[in-house]
């Protein structure tokens, strides 16, 4: 079942034919998830619009579940191991080690998937994303999560494996290339998430079928390093598409090969304790850990962050300025290629990342600023500027990418592929600042009624609330328009697209 | 040439950049990538201006004396 090779004749790469199943597969399923995820979203945000109020409460917060492991699990993670597969086996000429495994893994990732959309969709796990013991969903929930995670952690082994069959079959000469460097550090990342996902997945399964008890502060302790953990999966793995987006689409030099690398291990040593910040206002929680965590930890991953930040745009404007780009201080980011939606979304995923994610995200984990921005809107507004503009839109930029390379196929209604980029990063920019400035009056997240009706006493928010919600959907209407217009794009290309024209075919 | 719904990078693939870069060149003060050091400025002054902004945001709610 090893398959053969094919040369690709716009990188030369050998691409192993099951490398091209696996990412296809992959990359198909998390875009369905996507698709599942962001009618979820759309839903949430018009009935957080209060003008609208769309879904009863039971269906909001069944909305909100589906949602959130949509997003922030299934769709991330299954287009994060097409990255694993393309980074290791066609970044390094490598068949794929395992491939029966391989296939295995995917479909323990896409049973589990059932299972939970199921039990979600059934009313059977309305616990949202984080499912806080003891808020209890079916045995079958607890089990999907785990199949799905076991699958996952197969995948990240096959990945190690397949850089081990690459080395030893001298597939490639000299040090790994720098994206692979920053996918196996997204890899590593994913076996500390994976071993908290299973410290405390299983206990809480044995918990839900009545067999033992789990306290509700080490539930919180152990699955922020699963749940905060997986989104730096994202963070090393977006950086990865960084730095592959910048070298296809100008031909982006990497300035310091070194310090990028060396960024790369600070995640790896570091950014788990970035875990902790979500705990900043429990009280089982001593001073010391949360500010050791937090204060001093953390900001080692945040200069990791600062790092890539600033390699990436140097490396496109080095790239631009060493082919003749050289007039001024920005002639090389004018006469960029602003009509390819791998160049815009790289673009806009770095700025919001950074601008608007990193810097709220770093004031939220400031203990004391913490207390101010708990549980408020301003939460979910620094992490959509992180996860969705930042990791999404890179995913969505480099799938621009992938479907000539691996799909074989040319990008369906161009025109739409090339605004889309603009409408995603436009629409979300709007909607995460809206989001910020609402939870900056007190508003809520993960709240059904903002205004307490029926409530027996009476909350207050400043008018200016309403007009900042309204503006917060208005952004994500535009968002979605985008998201929307992706997955058209992506689906048609793939499955009804025309194929690349003969000789030009990667 | 462009051609229809394949993007550039893969129509005309960014020529190899020239063997001896200008590292050794004499460069100002952004150095070799001016451009982007602006741009680390602009979000130095948006970062400390967020994180001033949310002290004076605590120290309504917290007040001390």
């Amino acid at each position: 079942m090893n398959g053969s090779f094919r040369t690709c004749p716009t990188t030369g790469l050998k691409v192993h034919a099951q490398a091209d199943g696996l990412i296809k597969a992959n990359a198909v399923v998390a875009t369905v998830t996507l698709l599942i995820g962001g009618i979820a979203a759309v839903l949430v945000m018009l009935t957080r619009w209060q003008a609208v109020h769309l879904l009863s409460a039971e269906w909001f917060y069944r909305m909100l579940t589906i949602h959130g492991m949509n997003m922030l699990i299934f769709f991330i993670l299954f287009f994060e191991m097409a990255v694993l597969y393309f980074a290791s086996a066609v970044l390094l000429n490598s068949r794929v080690a395992a491939p029966r495994l391989a296939w295995g893994s995917f479909g323990l990732m896409v049973l589990g998937t059932l299972i939970v959309e199921w039990t979600m969709f059934a009313g059977k796990a309305d616990v949202l994303f984080t499912s806080y013991v003891p808020l209890k969903a079916t045995p079958w929930y607890y089990l999907g999560v785990i199949l799905f995670a076991v699958g996952a952690l197969l995948v990240v082994c096959i990945f190690f494996a397949t850089l081990v069959v690459a080395r030893r079959e001298k597939t490639y000469t000299g040090s790994v290339p720098l994206v692979t460097f920053g996918a196996a550090t997204a890899a590593i990342i994913a076996v500390i998430t994976l071993g908290h996902g299973a410290a405390i997945y299983i206990p809480t399964f044995l918990w839900s079928l009545g067999l033992m008890n789990v306290d509700a502060q080490v539930y919180r302790l152990v699955w922020w390093g699963l749940g905060h953990s997986s989104q730096q999966i994202n963070v090393a793995a977006m950086v990865s598409v960084w730095y592959l987006l910048g070298a296809f689409t100008v031909g982006a030099v990497v300035l310091n090969e070194k310090i990028s690398r060396a960024a790369f291990v600070l995640y790896v040593l570091f950014i788990s304790m970035a875990s902790a910040h979500h705990l900043l206002v429990d009280p089982g929680m001593g001073p010391t850990w949360k500010v050791w965590n937090t204060s001093y930890a953390m900001y080692l991953a945040v200069l990791a962050s600062m790092i890539h930040g600033f390699t990436v745009p140097a490396g496109v404007e080095l790239g631009q300025r060493v082919r003749g780009l050289t007039k001024g201080l920005f002639e090389w980011l004018r006469k960029a290629p602003w009509g390819d939606p791998g160049f815009s979304s790289l673009i806009f995923s770095v700025i919001i990342f950074g601008f608007v994610g990193g810097i709220t995200g770093v004031t939220f984990g400031t203990e004391q600023i913490n207390i101010i921005a708990h549980n408020t809107l301003r939460i979910p507004g620094h992490f959509h500027a992180t996860v969705v503009a930042g990791t999404a839109l890179a995913f969505m930029g480099v799938t621009y990418y992938v479907i000539p390379l691996i799909f074989r196929k040319q990008i369906a209604f161009w025109p739409l592929a090339k605004i889309q980029p603009y409408l995603f990063a436009v629409g979300m920019l709007i909607f995460s600042v809206a989001m910020t400035f609402a939870g900056t009056f007190g508003a809520p997240r993960r709240h059904w009624d903002m205004t307490f009706s029926q409530a027996p006493f009476d909350v207050q928010f400043s008018p200016a609330v309403d007009l900042v919600i309204g503006v917060m959907a208005v952004g994500g209407l535009i968002a979605a328009v985008g998201g929307a217009i992706y997955i058209v794009v992506t689906v048609w290309s793939v499955f009804l697209g025309r194929p690349m024209p003969a000789g030009s075919e990667a | 040439m462009p051609l229809y719904g394949v993007p550039q990078g893969i129509v005309t693939p960014p020529r190899p950049a020239p063997a001896g870069d200008d590292a050794d060149a004499e460069h100002g003060i952004g150095g070799r990538t001016p451009g982007t050091v602006i741009l680390v400025f602009v979000f130095l002054l948006a970062f400390v201006l967020y994180y001033f902004v949310n002290w004076k945001l605590l120290s309504f709610v917290w007040r001390i004396g």
